[in-house]
């Protein structure tokens, strides 16, 4: 009994001792377990600490990303937006309209909650010309100190600009209080002539800090603003000049308008009178030449050779005066546009020719060398034969009269492009300068030994000027004294607006 | 004609000009009178110049509107205009609705004052939406909508926004007919024959290990892992909290809000920190859930886009076949700084969706309220940040 006693014992112990040694096993396990997962719970944490560290800076680095992305964005804005402004400024050239351009800009596209600007008068005053988001008082006090602060009207004049950003405390105080911003910028607005006035913007939020590109773009627009001002400052000067000088033209153009119907009444009233007079002398003229003439034929009885030669001289007279009077009578009707001109096409060598043949005892009394230069392909000319002979008659008689014995006269003639040059020179006495400007004018005759004895109406070249422009060509001389004179016209071949005739 | 859409948009630097302009636009479409407007326009008008003018080109329609970052159109993002939206129907029904002085409310009580004024206007007809703008700096809008669900039920879609101030956060406006409205909330129930489909997505993804929340008092979290909450933007960005503070937080937490995971939900509900305190608390512009997971979140350009997209998928998918023909965008203006210059891309992925044809309006808002992504089948409405809101009406 007691061995069985000692065998369950035994046994009970034994059964106890392995139980133990089970415990203490699976408790190792556990424990060893429990390490393990300590261990896989502490590399958690590390894990997601240093997640967490990562995220950390995640985020700073998307901070600084939004920071400079909000930056550049702003920038970009801002640039558009003065890009805007300035193209909105620099096309107009009225002040009134720069301001008001400006005001839509500062206000729309720059974004600033307020802003101004001032400009000085002729009296140094500063005057409100764009303002936003402050009252009428609020700008005039805001004057009225900017006016008194001596140091800071000097260094906005020296070109200095004041921010948030930069400006000192002391000043940056007193401009926050001046104008109830928390962000500002004031900049002067300068020309070459210096200062002429202020750009202030500014932002009360602080959610809307002003920045250091806001300082730059508010300085280029105040720049901007200067330089459209003076350009419009010039612009008005320029026109008000331009409308000074426009308003004396126009008061000289009437007064010369004035002039020139005076002129021209004046000169209508003397071809009246011409043409009046000469047809009343011709009438009696011719009465005379004719008694003249029929008392000289002795049919009313014989005549003392005296009285013969009184009736002589008044029949010479009286035909120079006839002739005097018939060149008037001419000048007259052209002026007048009284003359009809009977266009044909003429062959000017003929024409010439038949001068010459005209001409001849006089050329050869003084044994005259008579040359022409006629171009053989010169084409027909279109012009009014019986008037334009009277040209060639007039000049070729003046060259042969002014032209000393065993002189030479040539006449040229050539076409060029639509138009017939001709050239009438003499080897005769020539004509001082001032003579030429006056040679085509009425019943002026060059002082000279010449037409002292030869006596003339002092018409003739003034006849042929009217009749050559009235073909519209155009007459004019050249001379030198004692070398010989050379007359040149140019006429048209064909005369505009003229139907060919034959 | 069943139903006309008009919408006017102006930018006209003088306010009442600029009134004028738009609401010439916005009646052009329309034949007959118009039933209700919808006025958004940036901080840079003044509402007293605006309204008289407004109301007497449209002949005094129902009216809502608020001030906003910035204008979403069919062509363009403008962050400086004025646009109306201009609507008349038979088959379409519509009330408005409008609170006041809710800070000096029970801001529960406010929104269901909101609710049952717009009912009130509203009638017995069969209600689709319900759409509000309510101050975007009124300290809990979550509220505001628990008042609005109380009378409209949880389920029932409503759409929101905070109206914003160009991130001033100074003062914003709310429009109701003739009223120039700040710390108040307006809007407009509709219904009848018409069918609306809403999607609403953010595309912030969280970032870095999760944190608990442990102590909340309303929108305040006071801690988070057992410190200071503030010690969380602290470690990531490196600043103490009250050059957190001083330094655009307004900017930089919209940019990285606070993502908390809510159980059974398909994304994050995002909350912006609009403050931080003292004690290093920081104050939501929503209701924070004690004790749930929050991660700093982060979203790109990308993912924003990509967001739009998917927001659009669902407002088409909810339409149930019908044609819309008037979108509504409510979008954080987190996401105008954010996408910046591509912003209108988000609106090219709306377009996309519905088509080119499908006229866009829309308003960039500070805090979003549309239906929130879960599991379950009829989503709830929660106040969210940095989300496109898509209201598509057939």
């Amino acid at each position: 009994m007691e061995n069985l006693g000692s065998y369950f014992i035994f046994i009970g112990g034994l059964f106890g001792f392995t139980i133990i040694c089970v415990l203490i096993f699976v408790l190792m396990s556990k424990t060893e377990h429990l390490h393990q997962l300590q261990a896989a719970l502490y590399k958690m944490k590390r894990s997601f600490n240093e997640l967490d560290e990562q995220a950390k800076l995640i985020v700073k680095t998307d901070l600084e990303l939004n920071k400079s992305q909000e930056e550049s964005a702003k920038r970009l804005n801002a640039l558009d937006a003065l890009q805007k402004a300035s193209r909105l400024i620099s096309t107009t050239l009225d002040e009134n309209e720069i301001f008001h351009r400006l005001e839509q800009s500062l206000i729309t596209k720059l974004g600033f909650e307020k802003s101004i600007v001032l400009i000085y008068d002729e009296v140094k005053k500063l005057q409100k010309k764009v303002s936003w988001g402050f009252s009428d008082d609020d700008i005039q006090f805001i004057i009225g100190d900017i006016e008194k602060d001596s140091s800071l009207t000097l260094s906005l004049a020296q070109g200095h600009t004041f921010s948030s950003v930069k400006a000192p405390l002391q000043r940056r105080e007193t401009i926050n209080r001046l104008f109830n911003v928390e962000h500002f910028v004031l900049t002067p607005i300068l020309t070459k002539n210096g200062i002429i006035g202020l750009v202030f913007v500014g932002n009360r939020s602080n959610a809307a800090p002003i920045t250091e590109g806001d300082e730059e773009l508010v300085s280029i627009l105040a720049n901007q603003i200067g330089q459209s001002l003076e350009n419009a400052r010039l612009f008005e000067e320029v026109f008000r000049s331009s409308q000074v000088l426009e308003s004396k033209v126009q008061d000289r153009t009437k007064q010369l308008a004035s002039a020139l119907e005076e002129v021209q009444t004046v000169s209508k009233t003397k071809t009246e009178f011409i043409s009046a007079v000469s047809h009343e002398l011709r009438t009696p003229l011719t009465s005379i030449k004719g008694y003249a003439s029929l008392l000289m034929t002795g049919k009313l009885g014989n005549i003392p050779d005296q009285v013969r030669d009184r009736l002589e001289k008044i029949n010479t007279h009286s035909d120079n005066l006839v002739k005097l009077i018939n060149d008037l009578l001419d000048i007259a009707r052209i002026e007048s546009g009284r003359v009809e001109m009977t266009m044909r096409k003429v062959q000017l060598a003929h024409m010439i020719e038949n001068v010459r043949d005209l001409l001849t005892p006089q050329i050869r009394d003084k044994n005259l060398q008579w040359e022409l230069e006629i171009d053989p392909q010169l084409p027909e000319v279109e012009l009014d034969s019986s008037q334009f002979e009277r040209v060639f008659i007039n000049l070729i008689g003046n060259a042969i009269k002014f032209t000393p014995e065993k002189g030479a006269i040539t006449i040229k003639a050539a076409h060029d492009n639509g138009w017939i040059n001709i050239e009438i020179s003499d080897t005769g006495i020539g004509i001082s300068e001032e003579d030429m400007d006056r040679l085509f004018e009425e019943f002026y005759r060059v002082e000279n030994p010449i037409n002292q004895k030869v006596k003339g109406t002092g018409l003739g070249l003034s006849l042929a000027k009217k009749i050559v422009e009235a073909h519209n060509g155009k007459i004019w001389i050249t001379s030198k004294l004692n070398q010989g004179t050379t007359f040149h016209f140019t006429i048209p071949v064909k005369q505009p607006g003229h139907d060919e005739k034959r | 004609m069943a139903t006309s859409i008009g919408i006017g948009f102006s930018r006209e630097v003088d306010s009442e000009k600029a009134a004028q302009d738009a609401a010439i636009k916005a009646k052009i479409n329309h034949e007959d009178s118009i039933d209700f407007a919808i006025v958004f326009f940036t901080v840079h008008y003044n509402p007293n110049k605006l309204l008289p003018i407004i109301n007497k080109i449209l002949n005094k329609p129902r009216m809502i509107g608020c001030t906003t970052t910035g204008i979403i159109l069919s062509e363009s993002i403008e962050t400086r205009g004025i646009a109306i939206l201009t609507i008349r129907s038979d088959e379409m029904k519509c009330g408005i609705g409008s609170v006041n002085n809710i800070n000096a409310l029970d801001v529960r009580q406010a929104g269901s004052i909101l609710a049952k004024n717009s009912i009130a206007d509203f009638g017995q007809h069969g209600r689709q939406v319900f759409l509000f703008f309510a101050d975007g700096l009124i300290s809990n809008n979550s509220l505001l909508l628990k008042g609005i669900q109380e009378v409209f039920g949880n389920v029932f879609p409503i759409v929101g926004a905070g109206t914003s101030d160009d991130f001033h956060f100074q003062e914003t406006h709310q429009l109701f007919q003739n009223r120039i409205l700040t710390n108040s909330a307006t809007g407009i129930i509709l219904g009848g024959h018409m069918s609306v489909g809403v999607g609403g997505r953010h595309g912030w993804r969280p970032l870095g290990k999760p944190r608990i929340i442990d102590s909340v008092e309303g929108t305040t979290i006071r801690t988070i892992n057992q410190q200071r909450a503030a010690g969380l933007y602290e470690e990531y960005f490196g600043e103490e909290a009250e050059k957190l503070r001083s330094d655009r937080l307004g900017q930089m937490a919209i940019l990285y809000p606070l993502g908390i995971y809510v159980e059974g939900s398909r994304e994050y509900l995002l909350r912006n920190a609009v403050d931080i305190r003292k004690d290093g608390s920081i104050v939501c512009q929503g209701e924070v859930p004690e004790g749930s997971e929050v991660h700093i979140m982060i979203g790109n350009k990308d993912s924003c886009k990509q967001a739009a997209w998917e927001a659009a998928l669902e407002a088409k998918k909810n339409l149930l076949g019908k044609e819309a023909s008037l979108i509504i965008v409510i979008e954080s203006m987190a996401r105008l700084k954010l996408l910046g210059r591509m912003a209108f891309e988000e609106i090219e992925k709306i377009q996309y969706v519905f088509g080119k044809n499908v006229p866009v309006i829309g308003m960039y808002a500070n805090g979003e309220i549309c239906p929130f992504q879960s599991v379950e089948r009829i989503k709830k409405p929660h106040l969210q940040n940095e989300s496109i809101v898509v209201l598509a009406i057939s």
